[in-house]
């Protein structure tokens, strides 16, 4: 212990985490959902203060346009065509040998999401889509694990810490998903890195206070941060949960946990072709759709169907929101493209 | 007096780009149908057919959320700032 105090020693210097904070943060374990722009930034800080273990979940591989802001990898990963999950975990070795790091390549899911966050005592949302995010929030108010929300595109973000039936849930504040289509992403709204940075440092020093025995100090306002407005503003949410009728943390309904909500993905023999099933009643305004994908790729509508191409991708959307990737059979591929381009 | 209300990215298609704009009334409905008047679209986006607020987007009158005052029933003042706040998805 005292070799590990001193390489941790500026952060020990710090009353309110102190010899006893590292200690606990030593023997935590943190889950981290995700391994873009957010994970990369959470891991990297989490893997330098000292925490005992890191788990690591993403599914995509490696492309160039990562190399901006995705701050763990170089160009030499994207050479290799490594998966994020496993660059994420070679780095992070060479960063610091005490952690215990484990990097998976996986789409968490509502099957798989249990086995992977078993144990954690913090769960850091670094994903990029609202649905994933709903069934995080599910599966932590089930375990009572502690997480924390962070989002960003453009120069803009937010973050809110929910520690379950202390703190209002996610979806305290945001009932239900968003139809597909309406939301800009970084994808097709662009990000610039320092938002990034922002949301996952805010992320990471809530997740030292939990982890240090501070969850006295935790930020129990939802936070809006605009980098590029240099403005940034916190929101009262803790009515949300004294008088809310929350389906997962008042009424304990799990719904993205139990697969009631949320997508389905088809892989459509044959075709080299995923279908994606919102599962819900949606209206897609195609026009505003075509308008922030045409700068990336050709678009095709008519009033029932949306195809916008993209290298050897084709995505068609239908109005009430399903999809059908083309050139690819691997459903986690097609999520992902659903999930960049279309928005879920 | 008119006030300013923060519209968020998604909507700023329907505001001519404007981050913030201009309305007057005296509650949040009113504001929000003023902004209406302004930029035809804007209210579809932010209420269901029903008019009440979409499950999906939240609105806070200063620092609160009107779901915990009076929703759209909330009295306006002259120096209150109403923010438009929909979820984020990207990471």
């Amino acid at each position: 212990m005292p070799e590990l105090l001193e390489k941790y020693s500026r952060q020990v210097l710090f009353p309110e985490i102190g010899e006893k904070g590292q200690a606990r943060l030593i023997q935590s374990k943190v889950v981290i959902l995700g391994c873009g722009a957010l994970g990369t930034v959470q891991a990297d800080a989490l893997c330098r203060a000292g925490t005992g273990s890191l788990r690591i979940v993403d599914r995509d591989f490696l492309e160039e346009s990562n190399l901006q802001r995705q701050t763990l990898f170089s160009e030499d990963d994207v050479q290799k065509g490594l998966p994020k999950a496993v660059a994420a975990e070679n780095r992070l070795r060479q960063i610091n040998s005490s952690v215990r790091v484990e990097g998976l390549v996986a789409d968490v899911n509502y099957k798989n999401i249990e086995q992977f966050v078993e144990g954690a005592d913090c769960i850091l949302d670094a994903t990029d889509n609202f649905e994933t995010r709903f069934l995080i929030n599910d599966v932590a108010v089930k375990y009572k694990i502690p997480w924390i929300y962070g989002a960003s595109v453009g120069s803009y973000g937010l973050s809110m810490t929910v520690i379950p039936f202390e703190t209002p849930c996610l979806r305290c504040i945001f009932e239900s998903l968003p139809p597909p289509g309406i939301s800009p992403t970084c994808d097709t709204a662009g990000v610039l890195a320092p938002i990034v940075n922002v949301i996952a440092s805010i992320q990471v020093a809530e997740a030292i206070k939990i982890l240090t025995g501070n969850s006295h100090c935790i930020n129990r306002k939802l936070i809006f941060f605009d980098v590029w407005k240099s403005s940034w503003k916190q929101y009262e949410i803790a009515s949300a949960r004294s008088e809310g009728e929350c389906p997962a943390c008042q009424v304990g309904r799990f719904e993205f946990l139990e697969g009631k909500e949320g997508s389905t993905v088809t892989t459509l023999c044959g075709r080299n072709s995923v279908q994606i099933n919102q599962g819900r009643e949606n209206r897609l305004d195609f026009e505003q759709l075509a308008k922030r994908l045409r700068p990336l790729g050709a678009v095709h509508f008519n009033q029932f169907l949306l195809r916008f191409n993209l290298d050897n991708f084709e995505i068609a959307v239908f109005q009430d929101g399903r999809g059908i990737v083309r050139g690819t059979k691997d459903p986690n591929v097609a999520r992902s493209l659903y999930a960049k381009y279309i928005g879920a | 007096m008119p006030i300013q209300v923060r519209i968020p990215v998604q909507l700023r298609t329907l505001t001519n780009g404007e981050e913030v704009v201009s309305a007057s009334g005296k509650s949040v409905l009113e504001i929000i149908e003023d902004i209406e008047r302004k930029y035809p679209g804007v209210k579809d986006r932010i209420c269901e057919a029903d008019g009440k607020v979409r499950r999906f987007v939240n609105i806070f009158v200063n620092a609160e959320d009107i779901r915990f005052l009076d929703n759209l029933q909330t009295p306006i003042s002259d120096d209150d700032e109403v923010s438009i706040i929909p979820a984020i998805a990207g990471g």
